[in-house]
């Protein structure tokens, strides 16, 4: 379990962060989101213990990050938002390297190397110097790299910034798997779709101030977002528009060119009350889509993206 | 007609169509760089010291007024010959410094390649950057300038003399900073601009000129003539200022003395300049080309990378080096995992084979003429064997750390469980370990003529100790510079800094001040005799010539002591150097998580 207790850390006149609270439970994946400079990094680097608070506790499955910082790097596995390379150094002896720096034993360290460049895929490199890798092959490796010691806790700061498409799935699968593995893992992002597609829990940050932390649903909840569906029919918009605006559980009925969009009111859904009034009044439906419910409208929202 | 005769005239006289923009975006980051207000801060103070003291020293206020008077003369020569070099030395020291980097941050930044994609050409580049930088050297000449100008009306100083001499000090920057800005070109790291662009400034101005006169000398029995003195220094500032100071101080010699005409050998290293500004040109255009291409960071990668990049494809090359696996403590592996020599193995033999060749043609040539004998000779090559090394052991000691800070992986090194002392103890025999190559040359120069029986052998013993402390002390200090800065360049100049004051400045200063006040000669003397050159010096000399009498520095009284004080005072120095370079060493573990960038 990650905790922090009124967590603050200033740079000279400049909170970075500002009495945090936050709780992150074991084996969840917590998005961390908030605009530049709102102290995510900053956060991320006291968990694993880079840095020192000025004021407040952080807590890494109850250990003090301040008084038991070995304890605690040897809990977590850390990847900042660039790779950080050795010149000339090969991915395995990069690997193998951070493996002896966390005091994993010679004799395991070479199946324990195999097996995470296995997990990431990058066994055909294992002989390439480190600087040679394309950004996605280094992001790769960063993240064989945060798993050599098998942490139980994951800090992963952008982990798939400038990463494409399909390194972004991959990596997306991994973190899956990895939670699967009773991991727990902070992330932070500023590709929110990808976040809603794997966070339990979201925590947005703003001005070193937590904003908000909790499940997608209930961000959408408290900010009155409300599920809608997109309604397609063969024929008589006009009709399915007066029908649908008539139903008690819809607040809105808006058209957009050959779609309807229906917004329901809060606390209701009901694709099958949709469904049911059209099919009753002989209306012919091509579809009825739920639209996905948009991390990125609740971000705009909490934050006013002042950066300071 | 007019207005397009005027826009002519405009435009050729604007400076823009020289340098472009990237003048004025120079200037404007330079004025807000805090750096260049200290650098003109500590010029100043440096050369106010320098002066008063060379008046002080000079004029001797115990004397009557009469004599202190008939001092004038003298002092007034002397304070403007202190200004000369010293702004002569100095500005050259800066330019390579500041310019070290002017190219190279535009690589690193990736910027080159959008000025690429601008109407900016490389000329332009290449002149903004010489001329921003030259215009900060120009305003730390002109600081010295009022003051030329009031002692030369009062002490009778030929304007001649001021005026070459301003030209000459100015040319020998432009020619030094064409060098630094052209080497810039092909490394990210400045400190091994800084060293080649030094290295290559010792070979044009110092080498070249040695080694043709001692050729001269062994083939014709002679030494060069004026004429032939002249034609080998014209190209080297050095030689010419030295020439005309001494020209000036002491007119009557002029008779023996080489002529230079100052404005030819301005007009030579001009020339000189624009040879290498032209290949900086052509080479910047094909780096930013490179980079507005997507061939990113090609200058500074090194072949083998993208020998892997070109083969990342194919899987059995990939496989065909195998990783060497992790031994012992993990820090400790990978500093050693370094190969002493370098790792380009062609490239480091023909260097080395050069060097080597060079150094033994100099001893062929010493040979030749009976020098070998002389106790001067064996001094010369270990003071400059020293200076190399210490040299060398100043500049990887300050990278050690801010390499991994510039390559952004000390935070994860911090981030992982092993203990800052294993981190302290890795990097600090990493140290040694890189710079044991270099002192087997004073260490080789050692041997051999002890086993030519040139040299006592408990020569060998007594430059063990020295070396043993010169590198723990300027490792430590390296290290603690080290973790205190984010920029290896700012650490290297710290730790340079540190041992140019402590064995150059400091004794000159305290040198001069004991011979005005005539007070401290004591501390003076035990000083001075810590001082790793003072050493080097006192083993030659009674190695060669005087076994077993070991003169050390004394201002007026016998400072002759035997082999065995001579060693315990040698291991004396050791034991205070090393544990202050402990000390150092110890600070810099309290600062590794500070202000980790």
């Amino acid at each position: 379990m990650i905790e922090t207790k009124n967590l603050t850390k200033n740079y000279g006149n400049l909170t970075a962060v500002d009495d945090l609270n936050l709780t992150i439970q074991d084996g969840d994946i917590f998005g961390f989101i908030g605009p530049n400079g709102a102290g995510k990094t900053t956060t991320m680097r006291i968990l694993v213990t880079l840095l020192e608070p000025t004021r407040g506790k952080a807590f890494i499955n109850g250990l003090d990050v301040r008084r038991h910082g070995k304890k605690v790097r040897r809990l977590v596995g850390y990847m900042p938002d660039f790779m950080g390379v050795y010149d000339d150094l090969k991915v395995f002896e990069y690997l193998e390297f951070f493996a002896a720096a966390f005091g994993i034993e010679r004799k395991k360290r070479k199946s324990i190397v195999e097996g995470v460049l296995e997990l990431t895929d990058l066994q055909s490199k294992r002989s390439v110097t480190v600087d040679s890798l394309s950004r996605g092959m280094q992001q790769r490796l960063g993240l064989a790299r945060v798993l050599i010691h098998d942490p139980k806790v994951l800090i992963l700061d952008e982990p798939a910034s400038g990463l494409d498409p399909r390194a972004r799935i991959e990596i997306r699968e991994l973190l899956r798997e990895l939670k699967r593995m009773g991991k727990t893992i902070m992330i932070s992002s500023h590709i929110l779709s990808e976040l809603e597609e794997i966070c339990d829990h979201i925590g947005i940050i703003e001005h070193g101030r937590l904003v908000f932390s909790g499940t997608l649903e209930e961000i959408l909840s408290q900010l009155g977002i409300q599920s809608k569906v997109r309604v397609r029919v063969a024929n008589n918009q006009n009709k399915a528009v007066e029908l649908l605006t008539a139903l008690p559980q819809i607040r809105q009925v808006q058209v957009f060119g050959d779609y309807i969009a229906v917004t329901f009111r809060e606390g209701q859904d009901g694709d099958g009350i949709i469904a049911r009034t059209l099919v009753n009044a002989d209306l012919d439906i091509v579809s009825i889509q739920p639209e996905r419910l948009k991390l990125d409208d609740a971000f705009l929202q909490l934050t006013k993206g002042v950066v300071h | 007609m007019t207005t397009a005769l005027l826009s002519f005239f405009s435009k050729l006289f604007n400076p823009v169509w020289l340098t472009g923009p990237l003048l004025d975006k120079e200037l404007r980051v330079s004025s807000r760089r805090r750096r260049n207000y200290v650098l003109r801060f500590a010029y100043v103070l440096l050369l106010t010291i320098f002066v008063v003291i060379v008046w002080l020293s000079v004029v001797k206020f115990q004397g009557t007024a009469a004599y202190q008077k008939s001092r004038m003369a003298v002092a007034d020569k002397t304070i403007i010959t202190t200004i000369v070099t010293f702004q002569f030395i100095a500005t050259q020291l800066i330019a390579v410094i500041m310019l070290s980097t002017s190219i190279s941050d535009e690589v690193y930044n990736r910027t080159l390649g959008l000025l690429m994609t601008t109407p900016i050409n490389s000329f332009q580049i290449v002149m903004g950057k010489l001329f921003s930088k030259l215009l900060q050297l120009i305003l730390l000449l002109a600081i010295s300038l009022p003051l030329l100008a009031i002692v030369r009306i009062f002490g009778g100083v030929p304007w001649d003399y001021i005026i070459s001499s301003f030209c000459i000090t100015l040319t020998a920057v432009i020619f030094v900073g064409s060098l630094s800005l052209f080497f810039s070109i092909f490394s990210r790291r400045a400190y091994v601009v800084i060293i080649v662009t030094i290295l290559t400034l010792g070979v044009l101005f110092a080498l070249l000129p040695f080694s043709a006169g001692m050729l001269w000398n062994a083939i014709t029995g002679d030494w060069p003539g004026r004429a032939l003195t002249a034609a080998i220094f014209y190209h080297n500032p050095f030689g010419v200022l030295f020439f005309k100071t001494e020209m000036m101080m002491s007119p009557r010699m002029g008779g023996g003395m080489p002529f230079f005409s100052w404005p030819l050998h301005c007009g030579i290293m001009l020339a000189a300049s624009a040879v290498v500004l032209s290949a900086s040109v052509i080479n910047v255009r094909k780096v930013a080309l490179r980079q507005a291409t997507g061939q990113s960071d090609s200058s500074f990668r090194k072949r083998r990378s993208y020998t892997n990049a070109a083969v990342g494809a194919s899987n059995q090359q990939d496989f065909a080096a195998v990783p060497r696996r992790v031994k012992g403590p993990s820090v400790l592996w990978k500093e050693l995992r370094f190969p002493m020599f370098g790792r380009h193995k062609a490239a480091t033999f023909i260097g080395n084979f050069v060097c080597l060749s060079l150094l033994f043609t100099t001893y062929w040539l010493c040979a030749e003429k009976h020098l070998l004998d002389d106790e001067e000779t064996h001094i010369l090559y270990a003071v400059i064997f020293l200076g190399l090394g210490i040299l060398v052991t100043v500049v990887l000691a300050s990278t050690c750390i801010t390499s991994e800070k510039e390559s952004r992986s000390w935070p994860l090194l911090l981030a992982t469980t092993l203990d800052d002392r294993d981190i302290l103890f890795g990097k600090f025999v990493g140290t040694l370990w890189r710079c044991f190559p270099i002192w087997l040359f004073l260490f080789g120069h050692t041997i051999i003529f002890s086993l030519a029986g040139f040299v006592h052998p408990i020569a060998i013993i007594q430059i063990g100790i020295l070396v043993a402390w010169v590198v723990v002390f300027l490792s430590g200090t390296g290290l603690y510079f080290s973790s205190c800065y984010k920029h290896t360049t700012t650490a290297v100049i710290m730790n340079f800094a540190l041992a140019a004051v402590i064995w150059g400045i400091l004794p000159l200063l305290m040198v001069i001040v004991v011979g005005i006040t005539r007070e401290g000669r004591d501390f003076l003397e035990v000083y001075m005799n810590t001082n790793p050159f003072v050493h080097t010096t006192v083993i030659m000399e009674a190695s060669v010539n005087k076994p077993g009498s070991y003169r050390w520095l004394s201002f007026g009284r016998q400072a002759v002591l035997d082999g065995v004080e001579s060693t315990a005072w040698m291991l004396v120095c050791m034991v205070g150097y090393m544990l202050l370079g402990f000390l150092f060493a110890w600070r810099a573990e309290f600062r590794f998580r500070q202000n980790i960038f």
